[in-house]
């Protein structure tokens, strides 16, 4: 009762002051902000432009036709130059076609690209003088601002409008602006405009090497959109117009840990060849400041690096542990960024660790040999402790474990010598190893010994069960084999051609291999019937992560395999793993058409298997492919014939993923 | 029960502004308006995924509801719920299949209702709206439907497809900035900032030209021919007046169509042709019929099916990284060699 009469009370002032508002002022700023919508577009409407592609469309490597194959924007930047997106025009196209908003049409020619930021400078002949554009300072710019989103993709007679605020000032490692009004193909390229019609940016698709996104268009009608400061895009401008082609700069390390948003950054790897191995770094250094600027976490380091270009100088301060024990020293480097590092090739000992818990007083256990290997021929046994490496004569690298070690072995080429220390029966000793490569085919002698202490012939089919992997927006959970006892696991994911949900027979043929080898199998089904799409990536994804959730997985040992359209889509999966995965097998195939292959590099490093090819044609493909990807610098196998038998090669691949953190 | 006596003191102070200045309202006040015009509808569906949910809105007083045509309303009972909770059968009275507009009715008066002859003339980017609809079926019972809040963000013909069909309608749409194209939404109002009906949110459609999906709204413009249209039974023809022809009625020969999307590339020109005297040349890519920019030999044949016959045939086409504008005479009356 008395509740209510507060009500009442609370509604009756509410009224009242209701009444006393001047109502006409309440309701101004929504006209005065529509007004003023309309007055920052009309200050750079005439500039911008409507790109259409040349009719030369691109599909994806699983068929599809990418969205937006079609209109999008740019604006005119200076006099006869417009600049667009790499969305618009890829980089194997030099022509597009530029449409005024009087209709007109004009030929564009790319003149110069950054494809740092995925941009285009186009020059355009009879291109009319338009009001020039006003950069918004990037240092003013606050979250919460009026953005505008000004295209015309949607219609070249009338430029599009879309409305929101600046959600963040510093996104992708600090390449771009982030924003909440619609950014879609349609407006790529076209200016982000403050509320006085003010240009903070150019639209465009999140930067590739971000977020694990394919090319960022993913995110359209999501509330978050990028635009590239007109200031950065400034600062370049001459150099594109000089017709350079700007690339990002690369400085040729890896990091300990692959958590980029807390692990701290230490130096795992130093590519040969690389600016970073020019400037001194070595693994184990400790970045503390680049460019002036403290670096505390691994996101810090590539916020300071990705936005460089290729020929920018970068100065660093790190933290280097001496090799007694005394104190740690701070040493600065100094390094040109390069657009392209030497090829890199694996190097490696020919072993695998022990698959449970660390030796008690640290090092490496080693769990196998493989025969004929570096590390066989050099004497060493398996259950040996490795305890320090030896790089150069003056100092020896204690071995945290096998990450420190496939790390230091990320910095050797094949063919170099390093002396190990270890134990053995508790004595002292070393040996001699000179590092090869890694074999391309799957060995099929001498297997490591698969479980932490179960006995694969005591009944192998009670030895592992079948889980149905729930994850939040899969509706049909994926199936997935989990091996008892075996920890970590490693974690085969098996894509089969499609046929949508995975049954419970074809998931029990993986049983005994699963068992044998220690290895978890995921079986994630298509959404479609008989086919494979790109929106199947994220079930895989959100599968293996319901897996880690069960079991701890050894992240150095999931491989990506895949059969008949399977295959295909399989590539596609390890691509959007990128360094999460350690090898993909493409059981009868090759790659998928118009694949790009891009270098392997230390975090990017698979195993890959390939064929065996069903006739002459398909032999000659695959054999393509794999001097592609050798040439690439990945590790490249082909399987044998029984491999295209009927059924899956259940044994072969899950002995293949227990190999896979061989170093 | 508070809450409604609320509304009604809204409501009434809304018409009360309404009546003296559009400009005295406030953005509260003009959605407390318009949503006591939007009702939830309630049909068939469940099959395949598809929701059994949509909105409406009220044109009269007497319970008139235009909506969007759909699988929802292929059931025996529509249910239809009004703002402040009231429950009516609704019944179909029949659909516009050109613009996919259903028009139903239900068995009440004095009920508030949008205007839908109050003709404005179209709204123009940049425009602030507001999008009111049971989006995802939130709303239920007296619960009103969702606001939200964006800009027109283009005027443009609706060129977009479902699933693998075009859509039957290819007037002009307001695309907006704002995503309604949700499960629930089609069938909702668009409303501009003093609270007139600018349009009808449309159905789930990709846009054919750049594969996104479409935000957007039927105009008020169409939905009084949509309703007078259904009331009086005329079936509205379909939009699609194109009258194909090829042009090698001209002398040009385009290459096959074998892929789903086949560069208009000119594979030969016949000698002596219109398309020969006008300087069309084997190896020209066309981009342009007319002023429809074109990427497909599809997307040719479409343009050139919408010209009448005697319109001329205008090409433009790219040799060498250089655009030429060419005319290939009269479009001829027939259709194939």
């Amino acid at each position: 009762m008395s509740i209510n009469a507060c009500g009442a009370g609370a509604l009756v002032l509410g009224i009242a002051s209701f009444l006393v508002e001047p109502a006409a002022a309440i309701n101004e700023p929504t006209l005065a902000e529509e007004r003023a919508f309309q007055a920052a577009v009309s200050r750079v409407e005439s500039a911008v432009v409507r790109i259409e592609p040349l009719a030369l469309s691109v599909l994806t490597a699983a068929g599809e036709i990418r969205p937006g194959q079609g209109p999008s924007t740019g604006f005119v930047i200076a006099a006869g130059r417009v600049l667009t997106t790499e969305f618009a025009i890829p980089a194997d196209v030099e022509d597009a076609i530029v449409v005024l908003a009087d209709g007109g049409r004009r030929a564009g020619r790319v003149r110069g690209r950054d494809r740092s930021r995925g941009l285009v400078l186009l020059a355009v002949d009879d291109l009319p003088s338009v009001q020039p554009l006003e950069a918004a300072p990037r240092a003013d710019l606050e979250p919460g601002q009026w953005a505008i989103a000004v295209g015309r993709g949607w219609s070249a007679s009338q430029a599009s409008v879309a409305v929101g605020i600046v959600s963040a000032t510093e996104r992708a490692w600090g390449k771009a602006v982030q924003t909440d009004a619609a950014v879609s193909p349609l407006n790529y390229g076209g200016p982000l405009v403050d509320i006085a019609g003010r240009v903070i940016g150019v639209l465009a698709p999140l930067p590739a090497d971000t977020a694990g996104m394919n090319d960022g268009t993913e995110l359209y009608d999501a509330g978050i959109g990028f635009a590239v400061p007109l200031e950065d895009v400034l600062a370049v401008l001459p150099r594109l117009e000089q017709g350079e082609s700007l690339a990002p700069g690369i400085l040729g390390i890896g990091y300990l840990g692959r958590d980029a948003i807390n692990g701290e950054p230490t130096i795992a790897s130093v590519q040969p060849g690389s600016p970073a191995a020019g400037a001194g770094l070595e693994p184990g250094d400790r970045l503390i400041a680049i460019n002036g600027r403290p670096v505390a976490r691994i996101a810090d380091a590539r916020h300071a690096i990705t936005p460089r270009y290729a020929g920018d100088r970068v100065t660093m301060e790190v933290e280097r542990a001496p090799a007694d024990a005394g104190k740690a020293r701070k040493l600065p480097f100094e390094a040109t960024l390069v657009e392209k590092l030497p090829p890199w090739r694996r190097a490696f000992l020919g072993l695998v660790d022990a698959v449970g818990p660390a030796p008690r007083g640290g090092g490496i256990a080693i769990g196998w040999i493989l025969p004929g290997g570096p590390a066989d021929q050099a004497g060493l046994r398996a259950d040996d402790i490795l305890t320090t490496i030896q790089l150069r004569a003056d100092s020896a690298t204690p071995l945290a474990g096998p990450e420190a070690l496939a790390g230091l072995l990320a910095g050797l080429s094949p063919g170099e010598r390093v002396r190990l220390a270890f134990q053995r029966d508790s004595q002292e000793s070393t040996a001699d190893v000179v590092t090869g490569m890694p074999p391309a085919e799957v060995p099929t002698e001498g297997l490591p010994a698969p479980t932490g202490g179960g006995d694969p012939l005591a009944g192998p089919l009670d030895a592992a069960k079948l889980v149905r992997l729930e994850a939040a927006e899969v509706a049909e959970p994926t199936l997935g084999v989990i091996p008892r006892g075996a920890e970590p696991v490693g974690v085969l994911i098996w894509l089969s051609a499609p046929h949508g949900i995975v049954a419970e027979t074809e998931a029990l043929q993986w049983k005994a291999a699963a068992v044998r080898h220690g290895v978890a199998v995921v079986l994630p089904g298509s959404s479609a019937p008989a086919a494979w799409s790109r929106s199947d990536i994220p079930t895989v994804e959100r599968s293996l992560a319901a897996l880690k959730g069960r079991r701890p997985v050894d992240p150095a040992r999931i491989g990506v395999a895949g059969s008949g359209a399977g295959a295909a889509f399989a590539w596609l999966v390890a691509e959007r793993l990128g360094p999460a995965a350690s090898g993909v097998a493409l059981v009868g195939s090759g790659l998928p058409r118009l694949s790009t292959v891009t270098e392997a590099t230390p975090n990017r490093d698979w195993w890959v298997l390939l064929g065996p090819g069903s006739d002459d044609t398909n032999r000659l493909r695959i054999e393509t492919d794999r001097l592609q990807l050798r040439a690439a610098g990945y590790t490249v196998g082909l399987l044998p014939a029984e491999a295209a038998a009927a059924g899956p090669p259940t044994d072969l691949l899950c002995r293949w993923v227990s190999l896979l953190g061989l170093l | 029960m508070r809450w409604r006596y609320g509304a009604g003191i809204l409501a009434s102070l809304a018409a009360w502004a309404g009546a003296t200045s559009v400009a005295d309202v406030t953005p509260q006040q003009v959605i407390a308006d318009a949503t006591r015009k939007v009702v939830k509808l309630y049909g068939a569906g469940g099959l395949r995924g598809l929701e059994g949910y949509q909105t409406g809105i009220l044109i009269t007083p007497d319970g008139q509801i235009l909506t969007a045509s759909s699988t929802v309303l292929d059931a025996d009972e529509i249910d239809c719920v009004l703002d402040d909770g009231r429950r009516y059968a609704a019944r179909l009275v029949g659909i516009d299949p050109r613009r996919e507009l259903a028009l139903l009715q239900i068995d009440a008066t004095d009920l508030s209702a949008f205007v839908i002859e109050h003709n404005p003339a179209l709204a123009t980017p940049g425009t602030r709206v507001i999008a009111l609809s049971n989006m995802f079926g939130v709303a239920a019972g007296d619960e009103r439907v969702t606001a939200q809040r964006g800009v027109v963000a283009a005027v443009v013909p609706l060129e977009a497809r479902r699933g693998a069909a075009e859509a039957p309608f290819q007037g002009a749409v307001y695309v907006l900035d704002c995503t309604t194209n949700n499960p629930g939404s089609p069938g909702g109002a668009l409303i501009d900032s003093r609270g007139r009906l600018l349009g009808i949110l449309g159905k789930e459609l990709r846009s054919t030209a750049a594969g996104v999906w479409l935000n957007y709204a039927i105009p008020t413009n169409e939905l009084g021919p949509a309703r007078a249209g259904i009331a009086s039974g005329t079936v509205v023809p379909s939009d699609d007046t194109t009258r194909p022809f090829d042009l090698r009625l001209l002398g040009a020969l385009l290459v096959p169509d074998m892929l789903e999307r086949t560069p208009p590339f000119v594979e030969s020109v016949e000698p002596g042709s219109p398309a020969d005297h006008a300087g069309l040349a084997s190896d020209d890519l066309v981009i342009a019929v007319g002023s429809a920019s074109v990427t497909t030999r599809t997307a040719v044949e479409r343009a050139a099916g919408r010209l009448a016959p005697g319109d001329p045939v205008r090409l433009t086409v790219i040799r060498a990284g250089r655009l030429i504008d060419l005319e290939l005479g009269p479009r001829p009356a027939g259709a194939t060699p």
